[in-house]
């Protein structure tokens, strides 16, 4: 084994690039509209966890950190998949998916 | 056995629910044997717990039920504890309550709320065995709570007078003052020895040298609460108040029981106020006055009932004295002795105001003697054993705080044989005057003259029995008798008398013996003189004067009170009302409600129901913080 | 490990009782099991056993926990008797409270991040569903996105500070995290304080503290009345769990540094849901609001971390959980009725004597007024914030509560009016009298004897 790739790409590279996916992502969320966008942009932000973790986990030569990615992937799915019917329920109901047309409660 | 001793105090709360649920749909005979047969199981029980510490010496037996609190400077615990002090107190307790249950199927046969009063009696009887069977101050303090109660309830038993009413209120304010002092005692033990039960402060206290502030402070502020609940100055008025309860009460809670409370109090913490004489110095003055006082007052009474009242009141100021001496277990001996006689001598009170009708004025009585022979000799013996003859039970016990004073000092002494003299005049009095003479009761009354049923005169005999023998627990050294009930405590007051010691020399027990029978036989000549013989009636309270006028009107305390702190308090607090509560602090309050109104007016804009915002507020306060901490 | 184990197998029986066709039987069956569960969380007590790889550590604060959610959880199933029974999606609500009750139980027992955060996911995502449950009620559709949404967001951030902490220690399980703390705990990188803040906030938004909490009264008032029981009660406690747990072991050394951010939440939602719910009318939102307020007392266990945090929490929340059920069937009844406003209650206590005997001394409870549980457990956290230093938060802890008496006891009064013509029926089947019995008897005997459970940990 030579060394590890954290040796050519320092790790602080991958921190910096996993908060600036992340703070795309937060952003997206803040300031798009369209609920399917703003899906997308939660899976970014998980995504730069994901990228995060597997760096991470290069440099302690733990698998913890992988194994951590698939439960996030696992459960991302999931999650994408409770959302997804939510909104489709919503649009049956009110034909829309802007998000902020949902305040209705409020007070 | 130990694992039965729960039951002695949850027979007579099995009774209370029965009668208590039940109330009118429980039979009539039912109820009253339902109550009986609880408390008697608890004698049984309690019998068979004193003749296993009987046989053994040390045997101290605790139980924890659960811990109630714990923190990390304390630990407050439930749980029971049965030593020979509270085996005692527990014998008294099933022991006269069973005969005065008895007793009252009789009294009270007349009574429509029959099962509510013995609800009332079993729940009291209930609360006080958990006052004495506790570990702990707290669990004592449940009970004293519990026993005030029932004895609100029961004094205002029949409520639908309004002046019982008050006596009932005044009872349970002035033993909320006393509490008030118990529950400061209370913090204070917990705040210096970080637990309530007594084997933790006992020791604790004993490591401590004498006079420590601390203690002193501690034994203070627990002798308040002995002043409201055993009725001594300045907290006694309640008590003569207290008998327009039901005779039978006031012989079970006003005169055998809940009142030695305060005393057994004592008694338990008997280490700390050995270790603060200044205390005890106080339990003494305190004791003596009020043990005049009331000895005063209760030689120009005419109700029967008050001058018994009053009596109970010096005898229990008596019992203090002993305490304040260091003489723990006579003053326990007077708590026994006088259980015997006093409820005797209420219960007989309780049969001749039944034959009158419910007349409890003296000056209307007279010459019972032969319509009510058994209350009469049964009354006999109490005012025997009362006044301090031999051989009834009386003598000993207050042979022994005489003794006791002598020991100590000579003015305490002469103070104490004067007010067992005034006791004799004033029992005296109250018998003559019940007893012998004629007639002064109207024609209707005359005719309805009539003894007792069994069930009332039974409880008199077994009591006028203990009244005569029950000296003999405790006879002094001259009588070649071993002193039964000294030895049985000795482990309780052990460490106490390692700190005084009270012994009078043999000749002086004899000159005691002997000139106290002989002044009280002059006594009782002169009071056969004055009632039996020249037949003479107490005047009217109008045609008195002077002293007497002052002692009938019981020194003014009650108007003094009312003077000194009842009526400025009314106008405090209707000033208080007026401006601070109506101005200032409704003022506040409703400043309050507007400000959380508008502001809330406020927030509501935040809350727009909006998810983008939500999230956008969400982000900035986290940047927010995440920039004050990282880089501030 | 048993208790997940029962718990999990009733959620795969509702969904075999789709098939199989058995349905009637399940709500006796769902009932036994939570019984059993309690049993078998019973026998965990005082093992300390440690499973799955020292991923799950049954320790006595996690038997305790456990206890609690699923008693309130079999009083959950008990008052909603007439909600599942006959219900078309009974099998479908059987099964996902019983996965949210494992995904709380986790987060109550956890020692590895993994599974605090497949804990937190497993109950929330459940609650998602449950939240918009009711197909057709938009405000229903409205309460599920917009938990969904928040969550979803907040999950993100959990997760990043969950990373940040891997790689400032190494690992993901809490011994090991907490022994490189303190070996290391002046010279941790900034990765792991970013990280701990992220985890807080992440948490904050789950336990619905201030700033975070503006999803949790929308959410809980369009949601259908039985799972906001649910949520305020389960979710809310194994949420707090979770939090004392992570942070009393992991990050203790490090506390002075995060108990400032976790003292002004703590302060800022007690005021803001105090005050807020001040001004609501519908008694729905006005327990919403009051779950803010109280996830800020909650919150003031783990900023005043010492020794006895764990047992004033547990205290708090057995005090806070029963007490809400209980409410919570008076608000079901109400939604059933078709009016939720608090004004509907008039005459309420002419026609429901207990009920509303009840419900009074369970608003007293949750205001705090002795002897009751609630004033024990707000004693507690009280004591441990001042004992803490705490005096401020104290302060205004105090100033919230008397604020909540008022609307509590708005509540009480209205039920004690006479009627008006606003005035609904409501009625009480039996296994909603039975609840409320049951909580009337915990919130007295708690209160009387806090010990009960404090002494279990």
């Amino acid at each position: 084994m030579t060394g590890s790739i954290l040796d050519t790409i320092h790790i602080n590279n991958y921190l910096i690039l996993a908060s600036f996916l992340f703070s795309v992502g937060v952003m997206g969320v803040l300031f798009r509209r369209n609920a399917i966008i703003v899906f997308m942009c939660i899976e970014l932000m998980l995504n730069a966890v994901n990228l995060l973790l597997v760096a991470f986990s290069t440099m302690h030569s733990d698998p913890g950190g992988q194994v951590m990615v698939f439960f996030i992937m696992a459960v991302a799915a999931a999650e994408v998949a409770v959302g997804l019917a939510i909104l489709v329920m919503i649009y049956r109901n009110i034909g829309n998916t802007d998000i902020n047309f949902l305040d209705k409660l409020k007070g | 056995m130990e694992q039965f001793i729960w039951l002695i105090p949850a027979l007579p709360l099995l009774g209370f629910l029965i009668n208590g649920i039940g109330n009118k749909s429980v039979p009539r005979g039912m109820s009253g044997l339902v109550a009986s047969i609880t408390v008697l199981g608890g004698f049984i029980l309690s019998v068979v717990l004193f003749l296993q510490l009987l046989s053994d010496p040390n045997l101290v037996i605790q139980q924890k039920l659960f811990t109630w609190m714990a923190t990390s400077t304390m630990e407050v615990d439930f749980g029971f504890m049965v030593d020979r002090l509270s085996v005692i107190m527990l014998l008294v307790i099933t022991g006269v309550g069973f005969l005065i249950h008895v007793y009252s199927m009789g009294y009270m046969h007349e009574e429509p709320d029959y099962a509510r009063y013995f609800a009332y009696l079993n729940l009291f009887v209930f609360f006080m065995l958990i006052l004495v069977l506790g570990s702990g101050y707290l669990m004592m303090f449940v009970g004293w709570e519990g026993v005030g109660l029932c004895s609100y309830l029961l004094i205002g038993f029949w409520f639908k007078n309004n002046d019982y009413n008050a006596a009932a209120s005044k009872a349970f304010i002035m033993n909320r003052i006393g509490d008030l002092g118990f529950l400061l005692g209370m913090f204070l033990m917990l705040q210096t020895f970080g637990s309530l039960s007594y084997d933790k402060v006992i020791s604790g206290a004993s490591t401590m040298s004498v006079g420590t502030p601390v203690l002193t402070a501690i034994a203070l502020l627990l002798f308040v609460g002995a002043m409201g609940k055993s009725a001594q100055l300045p907290l006694y008025t309640w008590l003569p108040d207290a008998m327009a309860g039901p005779t039978p009460v006031s012989a079970l809670i006003h005169a055998a029981t809940m009142v030695t409370a305060g005393i057994y109090m004592v008694v338990r913490s008997n280490v700390i106020y050995v270790l603060a004489p200044f205390a005890s110095e106080i339990v003494l003055i305190v004791g003596i006055l009020t043990a005049l006082l009331a000895a005063f007052v209760g030689l120009k009474q005419t109700d029967i009932k008050k001058v018994l009242a009053y009596s109970t009141v010096s005898q229990l100021g008596l019992m203090f004295v002993a305490l304040g001496l260091g003489a723990y277990k006579t003053a326990l001996f007077h708590v026994v002795t006088h259980a015997f006689f006093k409820a005797l001598l209420f219960l007989c009170s309780g049969s001749v105001i039944h034959a009158m009708g419910g007349e409890q004025d003296m000056r209307k009585m007279g010459g019972l003697k032969k319509a009510l022979p058994i209350t009469h000799l049964t009354f006999l013996i109490g005012t025997l054993a009362i006044t301090g003859i031999p051989p009834f039970a009386g003598f000993f016990s207050k042979d022994e705080i005489m003794a006791s004073a002598f020991a100590t000092n000579g003015w305490i002494f002469a103070l104490v044989c004067f007010c067992a003299l005034l006791t004799a005049i004033y029992m005296f009095r109250l018998y003559f005057l019940t007893f012998h003479g004629e007639f002064r009761g109207s024609q209707h009354q005359q005719e309805h003259l009539h003894e007792s049923p069994a069930s009332m005169t039974t409880p008199l005999i077994v009591l006028a029995i203990l009244s005569t023998i029950g000296g003999f627990i405790g006879m002094p050294e001259i009588m070649h008798a071993p002193h039964l009930l000294s030895r049985f405590l000795k482990p309780v007051t052990a460490m106490a008398e390692s700190y005084t010691s009270l012994h009078v020399t043999h000749t002086f027990e004899y000159i005691l013996l002997v000139s106290s029978v002989s002044i009280l036989a002059i006594v009782i000549w002169f009071s056969h003189r004055k009632y039996a013989v020249q037949k003479h009636v107490p005047a009217a309270p109008q045609e008195l004067s002077g002293f007497q006028w002052v002692l009938h009107n019981k020194f003014f305390v009650d108007e003094f009170y009312d003077a000194i702190i009842v009526r400025p308090l009314r106008m405090v607090s209707s000033l208080g009302y007026r401006w601070i509560e109506q101005g200032f602090i409704d003022g506040i309050v409703n400043g309050f409600g507007t400000v959380a109104t508008s502001l809330s007016a406020a927030l509501r804009y935040l809350q727009s129901g909006a998810i983008g915002f939500y999230m956008i507020a969400m982000v900035i306060s986290f940047i927010v913080v995440f920039f004050i901490q990282m880089f501030l | 490990m048993n208790i997940l184990i029962a718990i999990t197998a009733v959620g795969v029986l509702a969904m075999l009782s789709e098939i199989l066709n058995f349905r009637r039987f399940l709500y006796p069956i769902s009932l036994f099991v939570m019984l059993v569960a309690l049993a078998l969380t019973g026998m965990e007590w005082s093992h300390g056993v440690r499973y799955f790889n020292d991923m799950l550590y049954m320790d006595n604060y996690a038997v305790v926990f456990t206890g609690i959610m699923v008693v309130t959880t079999l009083l959950w199933f008990m008052m909603n008797e007439n909600f599942l029974n006959g219900n078309p999606r009974q099998a479908d609500f059987t099964a996902i409270i019983s996965f949210a009750l494992g995904g709380a139980m986790v987060m109550a027992g956890f020692s590895d991040l993994i599974m605090l955060f497949l804990g937190v996911e497993i109950l929330s995502i459940s609650m998602y569903v449950l939240a918009a449950s009711n197909k057709s009620e938009p405000r229903s559709n409205e309460a599920g996105f917009k938990y969904f949404l928040m969550g979803a967001f907040a999950s993100g951030f959990l997760l990043f500070g969950i990373a940040l902490v891997y790689g400032a220690t190494g690992s993901f399980n809490l011994r090991e995290i907490s022994e490189f703390v303190s070996e290391n705990n002046t010279d941790m990188s900034a990765i792991f304080y970013g990280g701990v803040l992220m985890i807080a906030a992440g948490l904050a938004f789950k336990v619905a503290a201030a700033p975070f909490h503006f999803w949790a009264p929308d959410v809980y008032e369009g949601s259908p009345t039985p799972f906001t029981a649910f949520m305020s009660t389960v979710v809310k406690t194994a949420a707090f769990a979770a939090f004392l747990r992570l942070f009393s072991t992991c990050f203790s050394e490090v506390s002075t540094w995060w108990s400032p951010v976790l003292a002004i939440m703590s302060a800022l939602s007690m005021l803001v849901g105090s005050i807020m719910a001040l001004r609501q009318t519908s008694l729905k939102r006005l327990l919403a609001w009051s779950g803010v307020a109280n996830a800020g007392y909650m919150l003031m266990a783990v900023v005043s971390l010492n020794e006895y945090s764990d047992t004033a929490l547990v205290l708090y929340a057995a005090a806070y959980s029963i007490a809400s059920i209980g409410i919570f069937t008076l608000v079901s009844n109400m939604t059933n009725a078709g009016n939720e406003e608090i004004s509907s209650l008039h005459g309420f206590s002419k026609v429901n004597r207990f009920p509303a005997l009840v419900i009074t001394v369970l608003m007293f409870s949750i205001a705090g007024i002795p002897p009751l549980a609630g004033f024990f457990g707000k004693y507690a956290i009280f004591a441990g914030a001042l004992k803490d230093g705490f005096v401020w938060l104290a302060v205004v802890a105090v100033l919230s509560s008397a604020i909540s008496v008022f609307y509590y006891l708005k509540v009480v009064v209205a039920m004690f009016q006479p009627a008006g013509r606003e005035a609904v029926q409501l009625e009480f089947n039996p296994g909603q009298s039975l609840v409320l019995g049951l909580v009337l008897v915990l919130v007295v005997v708690l209160g009387l004897v806090p010990a009960l459970i404090t002494t279990l940990i």
